[in-house]
């Protein structure tokens, strides 16, 4: 996502605010490819992932008076939903959780601050791939049951043998990993590739 | 554990990573945004970790939705209602013209569900800044939760809510202004009929106020809020909040 995407995210919020349905179309037809390709990771179902997607945008569409840009990204927020919502298909045990519930703590998350902000910004799709697949398989593992399949870090911890500071600790180095990939993308000659975060889709 | 249970920093630090990706019980991650949005310290590393985390999705190659599914959605927004929030009324409602006193005057703004005051907390409008508060401000959402319905209070002084569970009421504002010594703000209820019943109460104002109300909301139309130097039977001067009741 360039500057000029990311203040056109604002600009579409606020018209999605205003209850014009094309505003939502817009960010359907930017973030759409993403949003399934995380469903799909999720339920693993591409029909049960287009509904995924269908309802996190419905969410988006009820929920924008609720949106605060200064407290994070409508992107970063759309995904969570759309995280949240497959998440809920595919565990039995999350059948109890409110699923309302949880899209409210989603706009409970504190948002980036502007420093970071302004590095994501900077950022290709493809060094963040990189970072992720050049993770320690424990570790890229760990982030995957988390968010991809919905455990918490705990059974993470079972799941994988490990005590739940173990767990964590490797999340911990994971995320880093991808933080300072942003870090050195934002100071590389090619950082600020224009459309690095340009959503369309490509299958 | 519960949302009620406050984290320290060094906890909220330790549980960044996977609160960021979604990894913990729904009470740690109310409980982690929570002292996120009050605690005076940075926590910057956690804070870049969590922000890392929303980026793992866009590892994934993006896959092309069908035509259909845009057609769908667009066609199921088209006839969805977006929710809204009750916006904060900073506004000061003067007594109407020709004068008469200001508590026999009719109804105020809105009411207001506890969902939407829950939500308004939720989205920071219930602006706790201290981290000694967050126990306080636990309390005040446990309580929004709990309410079978919340008046919105709006005035020169600031914002608060009138909450109702059952036959009990509160008064809660946060960060009123701070009064001179030996005033305090007297809580009113307004009969249809004119009566008015002092019902409580605030004196401190530091942080989110609390009070319960003393008399039962059934017949109020009205609840204001003024500025008194001492105990008195009726109100001595303009309100300085005011919401109206069972709209």
């Amino acid at each position: 996502m360039t500057d000029e995407a990311r203040a056109g995210d604002a600009r579409l919020a606020d018209r999605i605010r205003s209850g014009e349905t094309q505003a939502l179309g817009e960010l359907y037809d930017r973030y759409g490819g993403t949003a399934l390709a995380t469903a799909l990771r999720v339920v693993g179902s591409r029909e049960e992932a287009e509904d995924v997607v269908h309802d996190a945008f419905v969410t988006l569409w009820r929920k924008i008076d609720r949106f605060d840009a200064q407290r994070g990204s409508l992107r970063a927020w759309l995904m969570t939903v759309v995280r949240n919502r497959g998440i809920d298909r595919i565990r039995a045990r999350r059948s109890t959780v409110d699923i309302e519930a949880a899209d409210e703590r989603s706009l409970l998350r504190t948002g980036p601050n502007p420093t970071w902000d302004a590095v994501v910004t900077r950022t290709s799709v493809n060094e963040l791939r990189e970072a992720l697949a050049t993770l320690p398989e424990e570790q890229r593992r760990s982030v995957e049951l988390a968010y991809f399949e919905g455990y918490t870090y705990r059974e993470v911890a079972t799941l994988t043998g490990v005590p739940p500071g173990t767990a964590n600790g490797r999340m911990r180095l994971a995320l880093a990993k991808l933080r300072d990939a942003l870090s050195a993308s934002s100071v590389s000659p090619n950082a600020a590739r224009e459309g690095a975060f340009t959503e369309e889709a490509t299958s | 554990m519960t949302a009620s249970q406050a984290l320290d920093c060094a906890t909220v630090d330790e549980l960044a990573p996977a609160y960021g990706l979604g990894a913990v019980e729904p009470g740690e991650e109310q409980a982690v945004s929570l002292h996120l949005t009050t605690c005076p310290e940075p926590h910057a590393e956690a804070r870049e970790l969590i922000d890392a985390a929303t980026l793992v999705s866009s590892t994934l190659e993006p896959v092309a939705p069908s035509a259909a599914l845009r057609d769908r959605l667009m066609a199921t927004i088209a006839a969805t209602p977006q929710d809204r929030v009750v916006a904060p009324q900073r506004a000061y409602v003067p007594a109407p013209e020709p004068r008469r006193r200001w508590w026999s005057m009719g109804a105020l703004p809105s009411a207001v569900t506890a969902v939407a005051l829950a939500a308004a907390i939720g989205l920071g409008a219930w602006g706790v800044s201290a981290n000694a508060e967050l126990a306080e401000r636990d309390a005040v959402l446990q309580t929004v939760a709990s309410a079978d319905v919340a008046y919105r209070v709006s005035g020169p002084a600031g914002d608060g809510w009138v909450l109702q569970s059952g036959e009990e009421a509160m008064f809660m504002a946060d960060d009123l202004q701070t009064l001179p010594a030996g005033r305090h703000y007297a809580l009113w209820l307004i009969h249809a009929d004119g009566t008015t019943v002092r019902t409580g109460a605030v004196t401190d104002t530091d942080g989110v106020s609390v009070a319960p109300l003393e008399d039962v909301l059934s017949g109020a139309v009205t609840f204001v809020v003024t500025v008194e130097e001492h105990v008195v039977e009726t109100p001595s001067s303009e309100p300085v909040l005011t919401a109206q009741l069972g709209a």
